[in-house]
């Protein structure tokens, strides 16, 4: 590797550019045309990402692991399928969440989750363990914040369609709802591979990040889709009624479907229990719930307006009148608490 | 300001405690004060707020406006050998803004005799309003049921109570 570092100083050494499939502290796994190389992070950039985290007072950890999985890289190809990364390529977009803090005093600060994705998948179970919605809607807000499009998947459709095929109540609300708001919504089951078909379509072309608590079957739907994946999966604790947290990192797969054409990669993460917006500004939080949009004008104070105790608001009238689901106005308020 | 800095600067918890939006007085929602889950209501005017949609505490409604006290009525009880005058005593509360009705239990805390003025004073109700206690199988107590509501309020009826 000392051959590869003093190479970094010769401006005519030639490098590559690929994609970061997989991390872990400090060895990244990278894809470039066909081939697949272990890589580090190069002595001269490692040193430049000290000196930003010092100069900018930021979480030193971040700045010295700041790849993410869908990062594109420059590298140095070394022997034996090694390599050095000696550049960081400047980000398409990035999906993010609120770093959970250890202790009361520390300061949250932003976790990339991956980048450079065309879209979001959030995954939700039918059942097994129970889908929790504002969960959902926290997934939705932060791909709105990112300008990336959501196609929300519910799975294990097996253990609650009764044998003519009707969904239970409270679920077929909402996925009308979410419809009804504009977002793509497949229900598909692994099992009996129901729905497989329009997920295969949803994904095709796409770079796309699966996101979802632990048991929601995110696995399970990958291996259904690409049964040569073989990866591990498991059923959830009947203790407990959770998952087992069975991935346990997080990895980009090219999709190889049966389509001709470039198919993709889908990013697989572990089960998330927690999942905290990471805004920029609290108040722009009314703008990534879409169905809100049209009423935020309307409000009496504005963008002032915090949509809860405020007189003349438009969107409270509009929650009373029908035209917004009053869960998703309460996943609104329970957000803006945080922000 | 979020709420858990607010409840460090000011000792106010927005979560058990809120202000009465009718008489401004400060209201604990402790569970163990009031002895109910979802207090809504105040204990000193009985006004309340229209916070829920479908189900007590799920803080769904977005009208959130006053709800006037406006009678009691007896809840009505599937218990197969029980009377229909035998069910729990509750206010029932109407919004001044969208018209909704419901009926709320009554909490240990709540001010017997402002319960009794309801029972003799009760609020006065529209066309629209009666119609919503028709639908909803609600029938407010008059004045003349005063023995029931002693004994719903009291346990049994006391002597010489002045009320």
């Amino acid at each position: 590797m000392s051959t590869m570092k003093d190479s970094t100083d010769n401006p005519s050494t030639k490098t590559d550019v690929g994609i970061v499939y997989k991390k872990s502290t400090g060895i990244y796994t990278i894809h470039a045309a066909g081939r697949i190389l272990t890589c580090v992070l190069s002595a001269r950039l490692r040193g430049s990402l000290v000196e930003a985290a010092g100069s900018h007072g930021h979480h030193a950890a971040e700045h010295l692991d700041p790849l993410v999985v869908g990062d594109q890289v420059r590298f140095i190809e070394g022997q034996g399928g090694m390599g050095l990364i000696v550049e960081i390529l400047p980000r398409r977009n990035q999906f993010s969440r609120r770093s959970a803090i250890s202790m009361p005093t520390a300061r949250p600060h932003e976790q990339v989750i991956a980048a450079n994705v065309d879209q979001v998948v959030p995954v939700f179970a039918a059942a097994e363990p129970a889908p929790k919605w504002n969960l959902l809607d926290r997934y939705l807000v932060s791909a709105e914040a990112a300008e990336l499009p959501a196609l929300i998947c519910i799975t294990k459709l097996d253990l609650v369609q009764d044998p003519g095929g009707t969904l239970q109540d409270e679920l077929a609300d909402a996925v009308a709802e979410y419809r009804r708001i504009g977002y793509r919504v497949i229900l598909v089951s692994a099992y009996s591979g129901q729905g497989l078909v329009e997920v295969k379509e949803a994904l095709q072309g796409q770079v796309s990040v699966l996101l979802g608590k632990s048991g929601v079957g995110k696995t399970s739907l990958l291996n259904a889709l690409q049964p040569e994946l073989g990866l591990r999966v498991n059923a959830v604790s009947q203790m407990t009624g959770k998952g087992k947290h069975t991935t346990t990192t997080m990895e980009m797969f090219p999709l190889e479907l049966e389509y001709s054409e470039p198919c993709g990669a889908i990013i697989d993460t572990p089960g998330i229990r927690e999942f905290g917006l990471w805004l920029e500004d609290g108040h722009d939080l009314d703008w990534f719930f879409p169905e809100m949009r049209p009423f935020i004008s309307g409000c009496r104070f504005g963008l002032n307006c915090q949509h809860d105790e405020e007189p003349g608001c438009a969107v409270r009238q509009a929650v009373n009148a029908g035209q917004i689901d009053p869960h998703r106005w309460k996943s609104y308020l329970n957000l803006r608490g945080e922000a | 300001m979020t709420r858990q800095s607010s409840f460090i600067l000011t000792g106010w918890n927005c979560e058990t405690e809120f202000r009465c939006l009718q008489c401004d007085g400060f209201i604990s929602a402790y569970p163990r004060l009031s002895g109910v889950q979802n207090r809504n209501h105040c204990p000193y005017c009985l006004w309340s707020r229209h916070m829920d949609l479908h189900h007590p505490g799920d803080r769904l409604a977005a009208c959130r406006a006053k709800m006037q006290p406006v009678g009691l009525t007896l809840k009505a009880v599937r218990k197969k050998y029980r009377s229909s005058t035998q069910g729990e005593l509750m206010l029932v509360h109407v919004c001044a803004e969208c018209g909704k009705v419901s009926i709320n239990r009554i909490a240990a805390d709540d001010d017997p005799h402002t319960i009794l003025k309801v029972l003799e004073e009760p609020g006065h109700l529209d066309s629209y309003k009666r119609q919503q206690l028709v639908i909803n199988s609600i029938q407010i107590l008059r004045p003349s049921d005063q023995q029931i509501v002693m004994a719903g309020l009291l346990g049994r009826i006391q002597p010489g109570w002045a009320g």
